[in-house]
């Protein structure tokens, strides 16, 4: 079993076949209903029926009632529609500013630190030198930390995170004679504790989109490369960064979302949503404090759609910025 | 694995880098190298190391006094073990309801996913591109700015403090479409032709010919949405109220705080709930490493 | 094959899980948040009534009341079902099921930072003051009054909350330090300083995620963060003073940034049982923590008035408080009110109050009985150097309360200062006068005033 999965869609064996309307054959003794159910035009109805079922209900419908509900100002039992006075309030809000600035910082810092890395890394592991053995051992070591559960992560990065001196990053930094910390009750120290997290368990998994992407390579680039003299670094400039970039643009998309929606692992380092000097507050944690904690949905929704608009800006940028949207980009 | 697939792949894409006569100095770097990928591949692996002695350690202690590599063998005992094993309360119960939950909801999603995505590539029908772009909406729109209306609704709905209202949500999951969309451009749409004239319905054409078919990308895709719900903990958090239905996570994050005094159990389950993931990881890491990549694909 | 290893070692994991699910002792099931070991007694024909706290020992003492209860009423008994979730968590769900009105519990202890949330608007919850009145006449109005609005109670406390300082005796002898000495907040610093050079550790702490200190203070200077009508005062002069006396002992040496930010978390129990810390100044319920959580200090406490500012009335203010409410939605409320009335504001319960969980029962006149309060099988007349009733009658005629506690605006108040305030005062050294007009400018645009 390699890779026998998610064959281009370029690839078909044979043409389409035009499906030209035939005459329905009627199923022995069924009931004209029955037939219809059965029949090829009703198909494709029913099996995409469950998924529009689930989407209307439990994601179209919310998402509507999101965007109703940023327009109102909701207390038990009582809803009033107020406009946009709810992102006027938002304007004026410290602490959502605070909010959308460590979202930024995250997100950007984030997109640093886990596209450069990974994307060497996964040249190194898809190069030819060096051993299978440790190759195989060094991706499975980067890709487990991706499954444990955030939980899981946050308590166990809190812990060697603690101020007292005999926690693990204070260990390690005593040993270069330095005082301990405390890591979770500064900005700067907690940005860093949050980015760790977040290399950790993201490492391994954009190597391995990258490596991927780097395996569809064709061989005869590299050859054609070779074979004109390329040194190691032109040929990646010039062969390996281009025919990535639709896999760079993917792993960049997901990352800004990811890095602009992020909360958890706030949320688990910091033991709550309440982190000193909400040095640990993301948009999403604040979305989860006002709508959560304080019931005020309204103005929490509305943060929601700020969220979006956000994301959405942020990527629609990145892409034309790369040229997906000019005609002929994708492949 | 079956026999009548047809997997062509372009002639021209090769699986790993050829193989090349090796430069001058290449021995050195492939050992600088090795070298580098076990340094980082240990430092990954650190926080394994110190969640694991920490379950020989007092929990109250390792809050206290933080968290790190070392481990006085004067201070080591198994009493988490043994208290996992014979008193830990609740902790079994979050574990089989997350076995449950993550079972029903790998098998809903799957199909529902492998439904939709059938019906998109095998038929042309009215409303396929408003509906592909219903597939494009749940990935462009993050799922914290859903919960709080979902939320409302799920109430409303009285399925508050339900696993119906914890699976429901997530039947519908856009990277799983895609993928098995692309995965079924792949298979010729002759076998449908030949199962109408043998007779067959449209739908056991689809269960009896095509899914066994899609048995890797199935493989994949239950990994992918696997890993998500077993360590799915915001939409859970919300919705469940009921201890005896929490789910792992939510149980474990019940165990945060200064007045239960069970960070014991905390540390030993927190590390015992890595364990099957770990094993089937282990043993089926091919199909993670698509699963989790997924999307990454072309196209 | 590859596979059959790990898939053989999983099958071994399985079969553990199994074998250690089907070892737990038969009253573990899955529905206990927490292992129940006190029995009840309940008959079979008992109603059950659902309970939701965020402290494990409350718990334990609402079962014991049931028991209690179930003996004198066999016509009308109760089985809690008690369910512990951690503090913020608990709160939430609380927020979200009132609102829904689905998946209420009968009976639910707030805490008295988060009461106000449910008390806004039209409350959700039962009025009680007419279960109060058996008990009345012998309780401290006062904590009655904290949990109510418009005159109605809403909710039942545990105790008074007095305020109060715990010395570490042994490490005050070491440094030549006599806590009895220490009447005022100018001699608690002058201890700080010479404990802290003698010692090169701080005497006492400087909280940031709580406001025990500043409270006391606020009380003592006859300030508040509201006003009567809860507007925002957090800049007033007096708010000022007590930060600035606070901000001096740190700068003095004489208090330090405990580890959690205040004595009342895991971290810190873990500092003042090594004896990083030598003077706490607490309410009095922090008493069950040391029993609880820190036993090498058995024998070593010693609890004293807290330090007072010179010619102050109010010598002492109460702390911290959980109320228990009952939902009106609850299908059992009037059986679940008359019963959180008996366990919390009866002669029994009050001595049960103390008896348990060591704190200082509303019930005052219970606070002259000797045979209760010296009783030397109880373990925290046991465990202190002094018996804390010494401290609390000394005190009883002056304790004061912060009235901003019952406005609805409090807990912004609360969690503006326990997350930012405090931080910037103690941890980022932000002038008093700056960090107190931040924040009255952001409780300002927060509670649109």
């Amino acid at each position: 079993m390699v890779n026998d999965v998610a064959t281009p869609a370029t690839v078909r064996a044979a043409p389409v076949v035009r499906r030209r309307r035939v005459g329905r054959r009627p199923a022995a003794g069924g009931s004209p209903a029955k037939n219809l159910l059965y029949s090829r035009k009703a198909a494709p109805y029913v099996f995409v029926l469950p998924f529009i079922l689930t989407f209307g209900i439990f994601w179209a419908f919310p998402l509507g009632r999101s965007f109703l509900m940023s327009t109102q100002h909701i207390l038990p039992g009582v809803t009033e529609n107020v406009g946009l006075d709810n992102f006027e309030r938002l304007v004026g809000d410290r602490l959502f500013w605070l909010a959308m600035g460590n979202s930024l910082r995250y997100t950007l810092l984030t997109l640093v630190l886990l596209i450069p890395i990974p994307l060497v890394l996964a040249v190194w592991v898809n190069s030819r030198i060096g051993s299978p053995k440790i190759k195989a051992f060094f991706k499975s070591a980067m890709f487990v930390p991706a499954l444990t559960s955030v939980v899981v992560a946050g308590i166990v990065f809190r812990l060697m995170f603690s101020e007292s001196e005999t926690a693990l990053f204070n260990q390690v930094i005593g040993a270069f004679g330095l005082e301990p910390e405390k890591w979770l009750k500064n900005d700067l120290t907690g940005l860093l504790a949050l980015l760790l997290v977040a290399m950790w368990r993201w490492t391994g998994v954009n190597m391995m989109y990258f490596l991927a992407g780097l395996q569809s390579i064709p061989a005869e680039y590299y050859e054609a490369a070779e074979l004109d003299g390329a040194s190691r670094w032109q040929t990646f400039r010039y062969v390996t960064l281009p025919q990535m970039r639709p896999t760079i643009i993917y792993v960049l998309t997901i990352s800004v979302y990811g890095g602009m929606a992020m909360f958890l692992e706030s949320f688990m380092l910091y033991g709550g949503n309440n982190s000193p000097q909400n040095i640990g507050l993301t948009i999403v944690g604040y979305l989860y404090r006002q709508g959560i904690e304080k019931n005020d949905l309204g103005y929490a929704s509305a943060v929601g759609v700020v969220l979006l608009l956000v994301i959405l800006a942020i990527n629609i940028t990145q892409l034309a910025f790369n040229g997906m949207f000019r005609k002929g980009a994708t492949r | 694995m079956s026999t009548t697939a047809v997997k062509t792949r372009s002639p021209r894409v090769v699986a790993s880098a050829p193989t090349r006569a090796p430069k001058r100095g290449d021995r050195s770097r492939s050992v600088l190298m090795g070298l580098a990928f076990v340094v980082v591949a240990l430092l990954a692996l650190v926080p394994f190391w110190a969640m694991f002695i920490g379950t020989f350690q007092d929990g109250s202690l390792l809050i206290r006094y933080g968290l790190n590599l070392g481990l006085n063998p004067a201070d080591a005992n198994l009493d988490n073990y043994a208290m996992l094993f014979t008193d830990s309360g609740p902790y079994f119960g979050w574990f089989a309801n997350s076995v449950i939950v993550t079972v029903v909801q790998v098998v809903g999603t799957l199909l529902v996913s492998a439904f939709v995505a059938y019906g998109f590539v095998m038929y042309e029908f009215r409303f396929k591109t408003p509906l592909f772009i219903c597939v494009l909406v749940i990935m462009t729109v993050p799922f914290e700015m859903l919960m709080l209306p979902l939320y409302v609704q799920t109430n409303a709905m009285g399925l508050e403090d339900s696993y119906a209202a914890v699976i429901l949500p997530f039947l519908a999951q856009a990277t799983t479409i895609f993928f098995f969309r692309q995965y079924l451009l792949g298979i010729p749409t002759e076998i449908l032709e030949a199962g109408r004239v043998d007779g067959v319905t449209e739908y056991g054409i689809f269960f009896r010919l095509v899914l066994p078919l899609m048995k890797p990308a199935m493989a994949a895709m239950a990994i992918l949405n696997g890993m998500a719900t077993w360590n799915n903990f915001l939409w859970p958090l919300l919705v469940l109220r009921s201890p005896e239905k929490y789910t792992l996570p939510i149980g474990l994050n019940t165990l945060l705080t200064p007045y239960g005094n069970n960070y014991s159990l905390l540390i030993v389950g927190a590390f015992f709930s890595l364990i099957p993931i770990l094993l089937l990881f282990l043993a089926f890491q091919r199909f993670f490493i698509q699963g989790m990549t997924a999307g990454a694909v072309k196209g | 094959m590859k596979v059959l290893r790990p898939l053989a070692a999983l099958a071994v994991v399985a079969a553990t899980a199994l074998v250690g699910a089907c070892a737990q002792p038969a009253s573990n099931q899955p529905s206990d948040e927490y292992s129940s070991t006190v029995d009840q007694k309940a008959g079979e024909d008992a109603t059950t009534l659902t309970l939701w706290t965020f402290v494990e020992l409350h718990g334990k003492f609402y079962e014991t009341m049931a028991a209690h209860w179930n003996e004198q009423h066999p016509d009308e008994q109760v089985k809690l079902d008690v369910n512990v979730m951690p503090y913020d968590d608990m709160h939430n769900k609380l927020q979200l099921a009132l609102t829904s009105g689905e998946g209420v519990p009968d009976l639910v202890d707030i805490e008295l930072g988060k009461f106000p949330n449910f008390t806004k608007g039209t409350p959700a919850l039962e009025d009680l003051t007419s279960y109060a009145e058996p008990y009345r006449d012998d309780l401290v109005e006062a904590r009655l009054d904290l949990y109510s609005k418009e005159g109605k109670t809403y909710g039942f406390d545990f105790h008074v909350g007095t305020t109060l300082a715990f010395y570490n005796t042994e490490l005050l002898e070491g440094a030549g330090i006599d806590y009895t000495t220490i009447q005022t907040w100018d001699d608690f610093k002058e201890a700080g300083v010479k404990y802290h050079e003698a010692t090169g550790k701080a005497f006492g702490t400087a909280d940031t995620s709580a406001q025990w200190q500043a409270n006391l203070l606020l009380g003592q200077l006859g300030g508040d963060y509201l006003d009567a009508d809860g507007n925002v005062t957090v800049d007033s002069p007096e708010v000022v003073q007590a930060f600035e006396i606070l901000k001096d002992l740190q700068d003095s040496g004489a208090v330090a940034v405990p580890p959690g930010g205040q004595p009342d978390t895991e971290e810190a129990y873990g500092a003042i049982n090594k004896g990083d810390f030598a003077a706490m100044i607490m309410p009095e319920w922090f008493m069950s923590r040391f029993t609880a959580y820190m036993p090498d200090l058995k024998g070593k406490i010693a609890i004293a008035p807290a330090p007072v500012v010179e010619g102050a009335e109010v010598k002492t203010v109460g702390g911290g408080g959980t109320g228990t409410a009952v939902p009106s939605v609850g299908e059992h409320k009037e059986l679940a009110a008359e019963f959180i009335a008996y366990a919390k504001l009866s002669k029994d319960g009050n001595e049960e109050i103390w008896r348990t969980l060591g704190f200082d029962p509303m019930n005052t006149s219970m606070w002259q009985d000797e045979a209760i309060t010296h009783d030397p099988e109880n373990e925290y007349v046991q465990y202190f150097t002094t018996n804390p009733f010494d401290s609390l009658n000394a005190v009883s005629d002056s304790i004061g309360l912060l009235v901003s506690a019952t406005s609805p605006n409090a807990p912004s108040v609360n969690n503006l200062f326990t997350t930012e305030t405090l931080n910037d005062i103690f941890e980022s050294g932000t002038p008093v006068k700056d960090a107190l007009a931040q924040a009255q400018s952001d409780l300002e645009n927060e509670l649109g005033q």
